[in-house]
């Protein structure tokens, strides 16, 4: 299910090699185009059907009888982002302008610059055409650099801390090898990042994978920076568990809740997926990277292998502890576009938008991990984030669904050369034009308020929400009871404000002397905070 | 009995630490008859500290050098922890809370000396008896009376004074009826459903024995309950026990009702543990929620293992039957386990919830734990001599009621808005429920309490707490009245742990959570030693 939640087909026939290989981008799809048959293979029957996908939701289709198979065709072709001819009045494409996000952080300042050394995808083609990288950097040291780490994807600014000034740098793993090459250029780049922060004097480097994975990956050319070369870091390992491992867990989710929803030894049975436990460790590993940033005062580096699963879920969640703007809708949807769509997270090949292998390796619900652990983040934090849980839903849904163009594709260049912006329509002009169906009405802002989730097995639960929403025995009222009612007791507090307001304005109108009249009353009450 | 004579020290100094979010306290400790005080130093505030001894479940004493510590564990799940200068200081005051915190009289209860400023005794003693409710019954139909045949306590020790019985049977044959059942607890009408016009019953198990004994008049009884809902009316009778245990059960001298000697009663069998088993079941969930050592990566298995919440999802599923039966299919129940005084409450108590929206109320509430606990015979004393942490072994102790505020917390989280009454309702309940400066929890029936005289000479908890001060704590502050029955789901993926009070925000603290975490269920902080202070 993991593997392949949006796959449009539902072929279990062994790869035919007489179906030609359909293209990726999908635009120039005939939907009826015949069914792709073997020799002999007799259709037998077709029928319009609605195949419910217990995760992603209904998928209209045509089901085709043969002698030899079923076979779903989904009525939209398989990109249908590139068809979608809806219409926002507000357009979610304008939501990430990098320059703006990086000039929101204080941006280039003495120590760091913007570089466009990666316009044209030369230095890396799955890294965004704007870096930020140390102002002692010159572009000459970045494409040595770039030699050194895996896919070149460079160390470079994710985020600075207003204050203390320290900041978290994403990277992919250093090229060490079995033979422990060394990069002088590399040891010295981290260096000058150290160099920008003199509160502490060590950098610290966070390799989100477990220590023998890091080690095995030598073998294969990887590797991790050591002390004994990297004198003046300090390197942890955060013990998450590669993509396979995450399909693998998420599952056995599924069979603990489809098609029957494990009874008799529920909290075993989930706690033998593990899928908690892996959110538990990628949280863990969130939270010590905010913590190092904001107490430990020091600046840190993250990466993984590639350092577009692991570092992106670890980069993003402590910017979400760290800076509150992200918690808002459009900070949200800031982070997820900078983090994740344009430092290159591989969607298409995690998801397999319109591809009919679900058997692929590459499929992972990394993402989705993610926005379960924002969601663990936003039950403990009630008050805390702007956005509801349909938001986070509705992300997923979307993730899935190919009707808007915001998660297609692998990174920032294949984007590019498919004309995503102009030709499909983004899911945040969706949400953005619609926003208070997206609201969480306990929202309170707090502005520098860093948030340290409780990471432990006793307080993570499963989104059942989302996991189990279509089974009608778990039942849940939708929308929430509580947000609902909470809104309109708002809204009878604001009728009341305004009722004062109107008898004071009569009252004040009796009086005589019209300059002694109050002011307005509402301006008078103290701010009414309403917690729970 | 002197207090005095129990109590083997004057006073000693101390720090008293009550957990991660408590400041520690440091003061005078001195012990009384019915209270452990600490009166802070002049220096810090001048809040006098005080705990019940009969809320202290547990003690533990360690001596080392000339100081001593006394870890106490409360019935109410708190943990406290003693500092004392003076070994001897340490051993006396031990031993004097062991003394005192153990005794069993109940006339020199602390209920029977609390005297608060603004009330006045006997002010809420007759806020709920059954002739309240036989009022709304008889506004609805004309089939019940109320009957006054247990004035003397004599049919049956564990019910109250009056009782709502079928109009068309007369008070000789209830008891025969009463000789019939365990305990001489007769059918007795616990919740007339108006929109069905069906009835919930509870009694005691018919006494069938080994020979299969009938009584005509019991049979008289049922098939007269059947004849006043509506012609043709069914009945089931939800037996919480098992089909096996209730067979064996003859061979004491119990057993079940008979199909061919009820016409029109079926009978279901839906086993719920009580006693030994819940206790344990208890015993072992406070004992991983408060084991901060054991490895996190086993916590669900754990708790699974505890078998806590599969009791919560039986009592809550049971409670769903009979309440389905009632609306959905129009059929009168009565339901009994053995004795009729632990699971058949839990099931006709939480029926009511679902089904009727005025128990949901502030009011209706505490006139539905008056009604069916207090005065329905549950013998509290008993069930609730200790909570979870005694080292004594048990003997009648189960968290039956507990379990019951549990299932009402299940159902309020599922309906957020539908209960009047929050979780400081529940909460409170449950601490009063094992030590209580009020006398509404005192005794196991109304026999008992009228020996002791606690309606005169004690104050009521529902008095105490409608104290507008204590109203906002207990209150829920979204309620809307709900007309409708609220039908929970006990999928076990739909119930959860009660955690009691949201974790507080570790937000300023610099450290990782894991320093300030939250325990679990109701726990109040442990008090261990915080280590960054």
């Amino acid at each position: 299910m993991a593997s392949a939640p949006t796959s449009k087909y539902n072929s279990h026939s062994l790869e035919n090699e007489s179906i030609k290989r359909t293209s990726r981008d999908g635009v120039n799809r005939d939907v009826g185009e015949p069914l792709p048959r073997l020799p002999g293979e007799i259709r037998i029957t077709d029928k319009e059907v609605i195949y419910i996908c217990p995760f992603n939701g209904p998928i209209k289709g045509r089901v085709y009888i043969t002698n030899y198979r079923l076979y779903l065709r989904s009525l939209e072709t398989p990109i249908f982002a590139f068809l979608n001819e809806e219409k926002f009045n507000v357009d979610g494409w304008t939501v990430y302008n990098p320059v703006e996000e990086y000039r929101r952080q204080g941006l280039p300042n003495h120590h760091w610059r913007i570089t466009f050394i990666n316009k044209c995808y030369k230095l890396c083609d799955t890294y965004p055409a704007l870096l930020v990288v140390p102002y002692r950097a010159s572009d000459e040291d970045l494409r040595r650099v770039a030699t050194f780490r895996s896919r070149n994807r460079i160390p470079v600014l994710s985020w600075i801390h207003p204050e203390n000034k320290t900041v978290i740098v994403r990277c992919s793993q250093p090229l060490v090898g079995m033979s422990g090459k060394r990069n002088k250029e590399d040891e010295r780049y981290l260096d000058v990042i150290r160099e920008t922060n003199r509160q502490v004097n060590k950098l610290t480097i966070y390799d989100a994978r477990p220590n023998v994975n890091a080690v095995a990956n030598k073998a294969t050319g990887g590797g991790y920076e050591s002390d004994d070369v990297y004198h003046n870091a300090e390197l942890f390992f955060l013990d998450i568990h590669n993509i396979h491992v995450m399909r693998e867990s998420l599952k056995k989710v599924k069979d603990i809740v489809y098609p029957n929803v494990e009874e008799s030894h529920w909290l075993s049975s989930l706690e033998s997926t593990h899928w908690l436990e892996h959110i538990k460790l990628v949280l863990t590993g969130a939270i010590q990277v905010a913590d190092k940033v904001s107490s430990g005062k020091s600046s840190v580096v993250v990466h993984c292998s590639d350092g577009w699963d692991r570092t992106a879920q670890l980069t993003s969640l402590a910017m979400l502890m760290l800076d509150s703007f992200y918690r808002s809708i459009e900070g949200f949807e800031i982070l997820v576009q900078k983090e994740w769509i344009s430092f290159g997270h591989k969607f298409a090949s995690r998801i397999g938008h319109g591809d009919k292998n679900h058997a692929d390796a590459d499929r992972s619900p990394i993402f989705l991990q993610f926005i379960d652990c924002v969601w663990q983040m936003s039950k403990q934090f009630p008050t805390a984030f702007e956005f509801n849980e349909r938001f986070l839903i509705t992300i997923l849904d979307h993730l899935y669904s190919c009707r808007f163009g915001t998660f297609l594709y692998n990174c920032e260049s294949a984007r590019e050369k498919q004309k995503v912006t102009e030709r499909t329509v983004s899911l945040w002009s969706l949400i953005n034009s619609n926003k208070d169906k997206f609201k969480n009405p306990f929202y309170t802002k707090e502005i520098n308020r860093v948030l340290y989730p409780v990471a432990s097995m006793r307080h993570l639960e499963l989104w059942v929400n989302y996991y189990i929403r279509w089974n009608p025995r778990i039942k849940q009222q939708q929308p929430n009871p509580v947000e609902q009612r909470y809104m309109e007791l708002l809204a009878l507090r604001d009728e009341y404000i305004k009722r004062l307001d109107e008898l004071q304005l009569a009252n004040s109108a009796k009086l005589s002397d019209p300059s002694a009249s109050p002011s307005s009353p509402s301006q008078m009450m103290p701010h009414v905070q309403t917690h729970f | 009995m002197e207090f005095a004579e129990l109590i083997r020290t004057g006073q000693a100094q101390a720090e008293l630490l009550r957990g991660p979010e408590e400041p520690p306290l440091r003061g005078t400790l001195c012990i009384t008859g019915h209270h452990l005080m600490l009166s802070p130093g002049p220096q810090a505030t001048p809040d006098l500290w005080l705990l019940l001894l009969r809320n202290v479940d547990s003690i533990e004493k360690r001596v080392a050098g000339d100081s001593g510590t006394i870890t106490l564990r409360c019935k109410d799940l708190r943990v406290l922890q003693l500092d004392i200068e003076g070994v001897e200081a340490t051993l006396d005051i031990a031993r004097s809370i062991e003394a005192l915190s153990s005794l069993e009289s109940v006339i020199t209860s602390f209920p029977f000396f609390y005297r608060p400023k603004g009330l006045r005794l006997g002010d809420a003693w007759h806020f709920h008896p059954p002739e309240c409710y036989y009022k709304r019954v008889a506004r609805e139909t004309n089939a019940w009376r109320l009957s006054e045949a247990n004035e003397d306590f004599s049919l049956c020790p564990s019910y109250p004074r009056a009782v709502i019985v079928p109009r068309a049977v007369d008070d000789s044959a209830l008891a025969r009826s009463a000789r019939f059942r365990q305990g001489g607890r007769f059918p007795v009408l616990s919740y007339y459903h108006a929109p069905s016009g069906t009835v919930l019953l509870r009694a005691g198990q018919p006494l069938t024995g080994p020979q299969k004994r009938r009584c005509s008049e019991d049979e008289d009884l049922l098939r007269a309950v059947l004849a006043g809902a509506r012609p043709g009316a069914r009945g089931f009778i939800v037996d919480t026990r098992s089909p096996q245990a209730a067979k064996q059960a003859r061979m004491t001298g119990g057993g079940t009702e008979a199909k061919a000697a009820y016409p029109g009663w079926k009978r279901l069998h839906r086993p719920l543990e009580t006693g030994r088993p819940l206790q344990e079941s208890f015993v072992r969930l406070v004992e991983a929620c408060g084991d901060l050592e054991q490895s996190m990566d086993r916590w669900l298995n754990r708790l699974e293992s505890c078998r806590w919440l599969s009791h919560v999802k039986e009592t809550l599923s049971t409670a769903c039957l009979a309440a389905q039966s009632m609306e959905q299919e129009g059929a009168c129940v009565l339901v009994h386990g053995a004795e009729g005084t632990d699971s058949t409450l839990l099931i006709t108590s939480l029926a009511q919830l679902i089904l009727d929206p005025l128990s949901r109320t502030m009011a209706g509430f505490q006139e539905l734990i008056e009604r069916e606990w207090i005065q329905a015979g549950h013998p509290f004393q008993l069930r609730c001599a200790h909570s979870a942490f005694s080292h004594a072994r048990p003997k009648h102790e189960a968290p039956t009621f507990l379990l019951f505020l549990d299932c009402v917390w299940q159902l309020g989280r599922q309906f957020p808005l539908s209960l009047e009454f929050g979780e400081g309702m529940l909460l409170a309940l449950f601490d009063h429920a094992y030590a209580s400066p009020f006398g509404t929890f005192l005794c196991n029936n109304e026999k008992e309490r009228c020996l002791c005289e606690v309606r005169t000479r004690t104050h009521s908890l529902w008095s105490g707490l409608s104290q507008p001060k204590e109203q906002r704590k207990l209150r829920n502050p979204l309620y809307v009245p709900n007309p409708l029955a609220i039908w929970p789901s006990a999928e076990p993926q739909s119930l959860r742990l009660w955690q009691g009070d949201p974790p507080p925000p570790p937000w300023r603290s610099s450290r990782l959570c894991s320093a300030s975490l939250p325990v679990l269920f109701l726990l109040r902080p442990v008090s261990a030693r915080d280590p960054s202070t």
